[in-house]
Order: C-alpha cells, then sequence, then structure tokens
C-alpha cells in the first residue's frame, strides 16, 4: 500500500486551504450580523453626535456601504496580497497592532501547551503505573481539587506569594521597564503566567492519559505481551502508551485553542501584553480588520494542529489509512 | 514419567465489592510433558483463572489462598514477578479466544513475533530476528511469510491472526502452552484446522497443552485427558475415552445430554435445571446437588472426595460411594466405529 | 409467494469502504419465511447473514431489491409510513449480546413494557406492570426478578428478558440474530428448547441466524447457506443435512464438531476452496434449491 507523498501531502495542503477560506468566510459574515456600531471603534463618542450625512460619508469612506460580499471580495483580495486593513480603534495597520503582542501570546501558549503535553504524559503515565494505589489515589484528588480552583484566583495567590511576599518574581507585564531586549528578564515575567496556565489544564490530561491507558492495560494483547515474557513496564511503554497516543494527539490538537483561549484571564490578570485583550476589544468594538485577522490567526493554528495530528495518527495507527474490507486482502490458511 | 506441571490443593480468591470470590477451589491435578489436558466447563467455572493464577497473570484483587504449583519439580509457588518473567514464554505462554483483540492493532504482525523472540534473546541481530520470525510464521501454517510480514491484524482473517498468536506463544520454545478458549471465536471451518495445528505443533515439538473450552466438540478432537470443572473445583478427571464413553459425574451427564447432537428427533433438548451457585459463599456440601437429579441426602451436607474409579479416572460424587444406589448413566457407551 | 409472512426479493446490500472499494455483503438473496416455520440463515462470519436480519428489520436501507413483510413493501418509504405501527409492533429482533443490547439502567419490568407505552397499546392484564409478569412467567422466568437489573442477572436470564421484551408486542415474527451464541452449553439447551415451544405451541415465526449448525439442524424446518453474501443452498433443514449438494455446504457440515472422540478424530477436513461464486439457483428436488454455475453457452 504505496502512497503517492506527493498526492498525499497536496491533499492535506488543499484540505488546509478550502478549510480556511470557509472559516474566513464565516467569520466575516458573521462578524458583520452582530448588532453595534462599527464606527464607535473608528470615532469614538464623536460617532453618537454624528449627523445622517456625516454617517455615510464615513461609512462610505470605511468602505461599508457596499453589500457584505463585496466588502468580504475587497477584504479578501487584500489579504491575498497581504493587506489585511487597518485596525477602526488603533488607526494604525493590523498587523503592526498585532505584531508585537502576537508573540508574547505565542509564546505564553506555546511554551504552556508544549509543558501540559509532557507533563500531563508524565503524571498519566504515573498514575496509571501506580493504579488504585496511594501515590495514584492521592495525585487523583489533590489534581481534581487544583483544576477546580479559578484560573483568576490561582493567578492572584501566585502573585501575591512570589511577587508580594517573597519579592522573587514579578507580578507584571513582560519585561521591565527599559529591559525589553532582556531575554532573562521575559523569562522571568513568563514564570507566573506560565504556571498558572500550565496547573489549570494540567491535570484535564493527565487525567485523560490516566484512564486511558488503564482502559488498554485490560486488553488482551496485554495479557499475551506479558505471557510472552515481556515486564509491565515494557508492555506499558511499546504497547499501551503508542496506542492511546492517536486519540491524545487529537485532543491535543483540539485543545490548541482552548489552552490559547485561557490564556486571556492570565494575561488580563498580569497585565501581560498578549492577543487576549485584543481579541476581545475588537469584538466589541466591531474593529472588523482586526477581529478577521485575530480570528483568522486561531483558526489557522487550529486546523494546522489537527491536520498534523492527523498525519501523526496514520503514521502510528495503520487502521485510519485507508479503510478496509473487513478480511480484505485475507486468503485461507494452509489447506 | 516425571509431571511437568503438578498444581496441589490451589484455592484462588477475588476480593470484590461483593465479598470473597472462590474461583478455583482446592484443585489439584498434574500435566506430564507432551500431553494434552482439556479443562471443560461453564463459564464463570473458574477455568480460565486457573490457567491465570498458574502463569500469575491475575489482576491486582486476585489471591493465591493456599496451593503449591510444581514446575518440573520445582517450587514456584513464592516466585516474584522477576523469576516469573524468565519462566513466561520459555517455560509456559498462552493463547487466547479472540486473536482480533489479543494482537496489538498497531504494530505489524511480524514485529510483534520478533518481540516475543528479542525478550528471551535480547541480543539477537535484526537478520537473525527475522529469520526467526519467518521460521515461525512457517511453522503455524502462515503461508507467503515475507509478504505477510508486515502486514497488521487487521489485514488478516481470523484464523490468521489466530495462528499468528501461536507464533507469538511458541517463540520461545516454551513447554507448555496454555490455550484457553483457542477457537471460540473462530468459524467452524477454520476451527478445526486450528485444533489439528495445535495438535501437529505439540507433537512436533513435544510441547504438553491446557486446552480450557467449553466445547466438548473441540475437547474431543485434541485432548488426551479431560477434566471437568464446575464451581471452581474439579469434578471429574479422567483420559478422554473414560470421560466421553464412561462418564459418571452427573454433571459430565448434563453437560453431554444438553448438546443438540445427542438429542432424538421430536424430544426436547435435556437441560440442566437451575444455575450455577454463586461463588461469593459456596453452598456447604456438592455445588451441583440442587441441580442433580441424582442427588443423595449427603450432597447437601458434605463435600463428595475424588473417587478413583481407575488409575486415571477420578470423579467427585457420592454416587460412587459403596453405600449409594446404582444408578445407570444416562449417556456415555462405546460407540460402534 | 402469497402463503409468505417475510419475503425477500433479490435483496443486496452494499457497504461503500473507500472512493472505489465495494463490498456486496448481501449479493441477490431471495427467500420466504413461511408463517409458523423456524427458517435458519446459516453462515460464517462475514457471509451477511446480519445483514439481512437488519435489512429486514430497516436498520439498514437494501442497496437493490425488495422485502416483503405480510404483504408490505418495508423497503418502500411511503408504505413503511402507512404501516408503520405495524411494522413495529409485528417483527421484532433478538439480539446476540443481551448485556449490550438491554438498557443497563432499566429494570426488567420497564424494558418488557416499553414497547407497550411507546406504541400506546393498553395493556390486555390491567397494568403494564401486570403484562411484563406474564410475559416474564410466559419465558419461564420468575416474577420476582421483575425489579432487577439486567447486570444482576445471568447470560441466559437476560436472554429470556429480550424475548419476554419481544413477545409483549405479540409479533407474527422473531429475527434472532444469534441469540446463543454468546451462552453456555447448558443455557443454550433452554433457550432453544423455548424456542421450540414458542414455535409449537404458540405458532411463532422465527427468522434464526446462527453459525452453529448442530442447533439449526435440530431446531429449524428450512435452513439456507450463506457465503460471501449469496445463499449456495437452501433446503428443509432433513434435506439440507442429509443430501447436501453444493461443495461449500458440504465442506460447512463437514466442520461440524463431534462430541466423541473415537469419530471426531476420525473426521476427515474437507477443505471448501473457494472460487468465484456466480450463477443462479436451480432446483435440484422439491424444495431445495442449490446455486449452480452457469453453463456456458
Amino acid at each position: 500500500m504505496k502512497r503517492n507523498p506527493f498526492l498525499y501531502y497536496g491533499q492535506k495542503a488543499l484540505t488546509f486551504l478550502m478549510s480556511v477560506l470557509v472559516l474566513s468566510l464565516v467569520v466575516f459574515y458573521v462578524a458583520r450580523l452582530a448588532p453595534g456600531d462599527p464606527l464607535v471603534s473608528y470615532y469614538g463618542e464623536r460617532a453618537e453626535k454624528m449627523s445622517v450625512e456625516e454617517r455615510a460619508w464615513a461609512e462610505e469612506k470605511l468602505g461599508l456601504r457596499d453589500p457584505i460580499y463585496v466588502q468580504y471580495v475587497r477584504w479578501l483580495s487584500g489579504a491575498l496580497h497581504g493587506q489585511f486593513g487597518r485596525s477602526f480603534k488603533y488607526k494604525a495597520d493590523v498587523l503592526e497592532v498585532i505584531g508585537g503582542r502576537a508573540g508574547n501570546t505565542l509564546i505564553l501558549g506555546g511554551i504552556g501547551f508544549l509543558l501540559i503535553f509532557g507533563l500531563s504524559l508524565l503524571l498519566g503515565v504515573f498514575c496509571a503505573w501506580f493504579e488504585d494505589r496511594l501515590p495514584d489515589r492521592a495525585l487523583c484528588r489533590v489534581g481534581t481539587a487544583v483544576s477546580c480552583i479559578p484560573e483568576f484566583w490561582l493567578a492572584l495567590v501566585l502573585i501575591l506569594l512570589f511577587a508580594v511576599s517573597l519579592r522573587l518574581l514579578p507580578s507584571s507585564g513582560a519585561y521591565s521597564v527599559g529591559k525589553a531586549d532582556d531575554w532573562g528578564d521575559r523569562a522571568l515575567h513568563l514564570v507566573l503566567p506560565m504556571a498558572v496556565v500550565v496547573i489549570d489544564h494540567l491535570w484535564y490530561y493527565a487525567y485523560m492519559i490516566r484512564n486511558k491507558l488503564l482502559e488498554e492495560v485490560r486488553a488482551d494483547y496485554v495479557l499475551l505481551a506479558r505471557s510472552k515474557g515481556m515486564g509491565k513496564r515494557q508492555v506499558l511503554f511499546r504497547h499501551c502508551l503508542r496506542n492511546i497516543l492517536p486519540s491524545y494527539l487529537s485532543i491535543m490538537a483540539i485543545s490548541v485553542p482552548h489552552i490559547l483561549g485561557g490564556t486571556y484571564i492570565i494575561e488580563t490578570v498580569f497585565s501581560y501584553p498578549g492577543l487576549g485583550t485584543l481579541s476581545y476589544e475588537s469584538a466589541r468594538y466591531h474593529d472588523y480588520n482586526l477581529l478577521m485577522v485575530l480570528s483568522m490567526l486561531s483558526g489557522v493554528i487550529v486546523i494546522l494542529c489537527s491536520i498534523l495530528a492527523q498525519i501523526l495518527n496514520e503514521q502510528l495507527d495503520p487502521r485510519m489509512r485507508s479503510p478496509q474490507a473487513p478480511g480484505a486482502g485475507e486468503e485461507g490458511g494452509h489447506g | 514419567m516425571a509431571a511437568l506441571l503438578e498444581v496441589k490443593n490451589l484455592s484462588v480468591s477475588f476480593d470484590t465489592a461483593a465479598g470473597e470470590v472462590q474461583a478455583v477451589r482446592d484443585v489439584s491435578f498434574s500435566l506430564s510433558g507432551g500431553e494434552v489436558l482439556a479443562i471443560v466447563g461453564e463459564s464463570g467455572c473458574g477455568k480460565s483463572v486457573l490457567c491465570r493464577s498458574i502463569m500469575k497473570l491475575l489482576p491486582d484483587n486476585a489471591r493465591m489462598k493456599s496451593g503449591q504449583i510444581l514446575l518440573d519439580g520445582a517450587d514456584v509457588t513464592g516466585y516474584r514477578e522477576r523469576d516469573m518473567r524468565r519462566l513466561r514464554g520459555r517455560m509456559f505462554s498462552m493463547i487466547f479466544q479472540d486473536p482480533m483483540t489479543s494482537l496489538n492493532p498497531t504494530l505489524p504482525i511480524g514485529r510483534q513475533i520478533g518481540e516475543a523472540v528479542l525478550v528471551h534473546q535480547p541480543k539477537l541481530k535484526r537478520a537473525a530476528v527475522r529469520r526467526r520470525v519467518l521460521e515461525l510464521m512457517e511453522l503455524v501454517g502462515i503461508e507467503d511469510p515475507e509478504a505477510r510480514y508486515s502486514l497488521y491484524p487487521h489485514n488478516f482473517s481470523g484464523g490468521m491472526r489466530q495462528r499468528s498468536v501461536m507464533a507469538i506463544a511458541l517463540a520461545a520454545n516454551p513447554r507448555l502452552l496454555f490455550a484457553d478458549e483457542p477457537t471460540t471465536a473462530l468459524d467452524v471451518t477454520i476451527q478445526a484446522q486450528i485444533l489439528d495445528l495445535l495438535r501437529d505443533i505439540q507433537q512436533k515439538l513435544g510441547t504438553a497443552a491446557v486446552l480450557v473450552s467449553h466445547d466438548l466438540g473441540v475437547v474431543a478432537r485434541a485432548a488426551d485427558r479431560v477434566a471437568v470443572m464446575y464451581a471452581g473445583k474439579i469434578v471429574e478427571t479422567g483420559t478422554v475415552e473414560e470421560i466421553f464413553y464412561h462418564p459418571r459425574h452427573p454433571y459430565t451427564w448434563g453437560l453431554m445430554r444438553s448438546l443438540p447432537a445427542f438429542a432424538r428427533d421430536g424430544q426436547p433438548l435435556y437441560t440442566i435445571p437451575g444455575m450455577p451457585p454463586a461463588l461469593v459463599d459456596p453452598p456447604r456440601g456438592d455445588a451441583f446437588a440442587s441441580r442433580n437429579e441424582y442427588a443423595l441426602a449427603i450432597d447437601y451436607e458434605e463435600m463428595p472426595p475424588l473417587f478413583r474409579i481407575t488409575d486415571t479416572h477420578y470423579a467427585a460424587t457420592w454416587l460412587l460411594d459403596p453405600r449409594a444406589p446404582a444408578v445407570t448413566p444416562p449417556v456415555g457407551g462405546e460407540p460402534d466405529v | 409467494m402469497s402463503d409468505a409472512l417475510l419475503s425477500i426479493q433479490h435483496l443486496t446490500h452494499c457497504f461503500r469502504l473507500g472512493k472505489k472499494q465495494v463490498l456486496r455483503a448481501v449479493d441477490d438473496v431471495s427467500f420466504d419465511v413461511r408463517p409458523g416455520e423456524i427458517f435458519g440463515l446459516v453462515g460464517e462470519s462475514g457471509s451477511g447473514k446480519s445483514t439481512i436480519a437488519r435489512c429486514v428489520m430497516n436498520i439498514c436501507q437494501p442497496s437493490e431489491g425488495k422485502i416483503f413483510f405480510d404483504g408490505i413493501d418495508v423497503c418502500s418509504p411511503k408504505e413503511r409510513r402507512a404501516h408503520r405501527k405495524l411494522l413495529q409492533t409485528k417483527r421484532q429482533i433478538i439480539f446476540q449480546d443481551s448485556s449490550s443490547s438491554l438498557n443497563q439502567r432499566m429494570t426488567v419490568a420497564d424494558i418488557i413494557a416499553e414497547p407497550m407505552s411507546i406504541h400506546h397499546i393498553t395493556p390486555k392484564r390491567g397494568s403494564c406492570r401486570a403484562e411484563a409478569e406474564f410475559q416474564l412467567h410466559y419465558v419461564g422466568m420468575d416474577p420476582s426478578y421483575l425489579d432487577r437489573y439486567p447486570a444482576e442477572l445471568s447470560g441466559g436470564m437476560r436472554q429470556r428478558v429480550a424475548i419476554a421484551r419481544a413477545l409483549s408486542m405479540e409479533p407474527a415474527l422473531l429475527v434472532a440474530d444469534e441469540p446463543i451464541a454468546s451462552l453456555d452449553v447448558s443455557i443454550q439447551a433452554q433457550i432453544i428448547n423455548l424456542f421450540k415451544h414458542l414455535q409449537e405451541e404458540h405458532g411463532f415465526t422465527f427468522l434464526f441466524i446462527a453459525h452453529d449448525l448442530a442447533v439449526v439442524r435440530y431446531l429449524c424446518d428450512r435452513a439456507a447457506v450463506l457465503y460471501h453474501g449469496k445463499i449456495v443452498e437452501i433446503a428443509p433443514t432433513k434435506e439440507l443435512f442429509s443430501n447436501p449438494l453444493h461443495p461449500y455446504t458440504q465442506a460447512l457440515l463437514s466442520a461440524i464438531p463431534i462430541p466423541d472422540p473415537r469419530r471426531e478424530r476420525a473426521r476427515p477436513l474437507r477443505v471448501y476452496t473457494p472460487g468465484p461464486v456466480t450463477g443462479q439457483l436451480a432446483e435440484a428436488s422439491p424444495g431445495h434449491l442449490v446455486l449452480r454455475e452457469e453453463e456456458p453457452g
């Protein structure tokens, strides 16, 4: 069953492009259907005092008078040339507005995601190994309790403890004044927000791994593997872990926006200059161009991750490749 | 001949929320090299637990309460996991009922067999492992092993999967093979092939086998000796001919008479009344007494010992006591071949 | 054809596996089930026997062909709507695995009475509970089980509850999809006797699907042998077992294990080398049809 890699990846790329296109269309329409006045974001309070003629002129200037599909085509052709328009609120090019902040959020969310991914695997395997014995039971209780703590509260407690009482870590911002290029300083600022991101999501995924592993450990093939003389650890790592990875990867792929989105509250509490506040404001003030780019950004990340997860899954689990007839390719044994 | 496996007074219990489930109760048997012993019984009678407790592959809530397991004369009762691992695969291994679930769906067949080879010879070179795997695949009758080496379990039919499981089980030349309902999940036309293969290999390699089954047809084809289990105890044991032609225990009679193959035209099938007892709190006397139409008063009071009928044939029923009334078995008798 | 309760004509069901692969799970199958008989459908796994049962019960929509139940074309959506109630009450199915086909969170009484409440049928015996009690008694179980949950029952008892549930609608046709395959030998015998009793004393009609030939021989009046979605032979059971004509049937019959060591070991293994199954059913003797290769020219 050799496939043409060119065709295979071409197909995946096509899926990606189609998904992104559909996403942009939906976001574009939905944003404009929502009630509210986009002029407010551009003119602030002045918008309310405008006369009818002034409004018409302003809408004409911002291109809001054309039918939606014309606006969409205009946006799309601009986007294809790398022109995403100006932000109504910040009155600057959208990419410029996002520029500095996207990096901050991606670092916080991305590293947080990787940490959650790795640590939850470790924790899940650890619990499964000690199934129903003391370490497992204790972790299950603690984990469930911790994951119930609200993010903002945990953030405040950590600030109180490490920033106010112990004065070990900075309490807000992405870097100290005048130290924008000091990576050590940036890392120091990351510690607390990152801790909140990880602590808040970690158990959810670790618990899932634990349960999936325990399901897998009860399968017959584990018994067969052990009856051929393999140890419990070998079976757990070489067989069970491999078999739960596909479903874990897909769930992690879907959870990317969840974890990225979770950074919003954290960014607010820590006054961390990221995309969180920006997305909220752009939606609230009908800053269409900014909203589009932000939605597209997270959409592209999600679609990319799920396609990546799918490719990985197909490598790991042969059953996911092409559908096969039940028993196709079988021939009777010897006569 | 010295016994390869000797089990003495083995009792195994499970601790559950409902209480202690006595899955295996005071079971003794022995097996010589190259012999096939079939353990027959209905689901829940403890036959699978018996096999798994010998290999020490029981879940954590199981407990070996008493008894002794001798392998080749060595007492392995107190062996720890590390020692058992060295025995598993080389001394004994196992095949299961459902070949679909007993293979890892995400690894190629060749690799899974190779893993079994490598466990006991970790220093073997890659090419040598591959050679050995192909040899094993050939042995269990997988045609064109080269082409099938890198196929996955879902590419195989049920019979082929069971052959692959057998190759895995045989990888380290075990002296004893536990086959737990090896043909139950297979189609009738494949069943006999797999049984004959088991028999062939067993004779070729001199492997002894414990065949667990509920199907008397399977037992008739492959076994040398038979042990009938009921409610965690062996109630009758003998050579295959003794069990099929001269059964002495009422439960064995019941099992045979409920087969459609023994039914006379137009007559309803014989059924054993009632249900097996719960093993949480087994009855005091003979566990089968309440379902036994031949039960004597003493059956409800005292557990019958194994009465000797011949040197190989034993049955645990008070009907064999000299004081018991004579009963004509409703089944059995030599066939006219 | 008017005397048939269930008439299946040229039934074909295909599963799409991929863009190009199509599996013909059932391929041009035709047979009739007459009122009051137990009709056996025999085949190995993957022969399409369960798919036929599903088509009969409208769980699957066949790709081609027609199924008439009591003269109603169950595959036509129009006729199905017109006779919805009759179709849903007069056909009932019993599945193989009663541990998963019965809702674990319903009591036995609820399970048996549920079809009545769905179809707003006034229970004949006063209350739903009385009706459930009657049905339970009918299949040989004590009324004390009414308030138990399926998990508390043994496999044989659960299967009886499944049968009682099916009988509560007083169906004309019972489709039994491997109803005894997951049961122990001694329990199998009880269920087989129950089926036989229901047929002989109460005139139920069964479509009995099985892979165990010894059971089919004992229980069924007529039987069809399926191979790769096609019927290769169809005959009264006695005739089928004493005079099998198609090589696949012969191979299948020779594979029945005999619980007798000397005869079992002497039994030769016949292997059916699967060739393409083509051709038409032809009558070998009255009521006995065999798939014959079409003669060239």
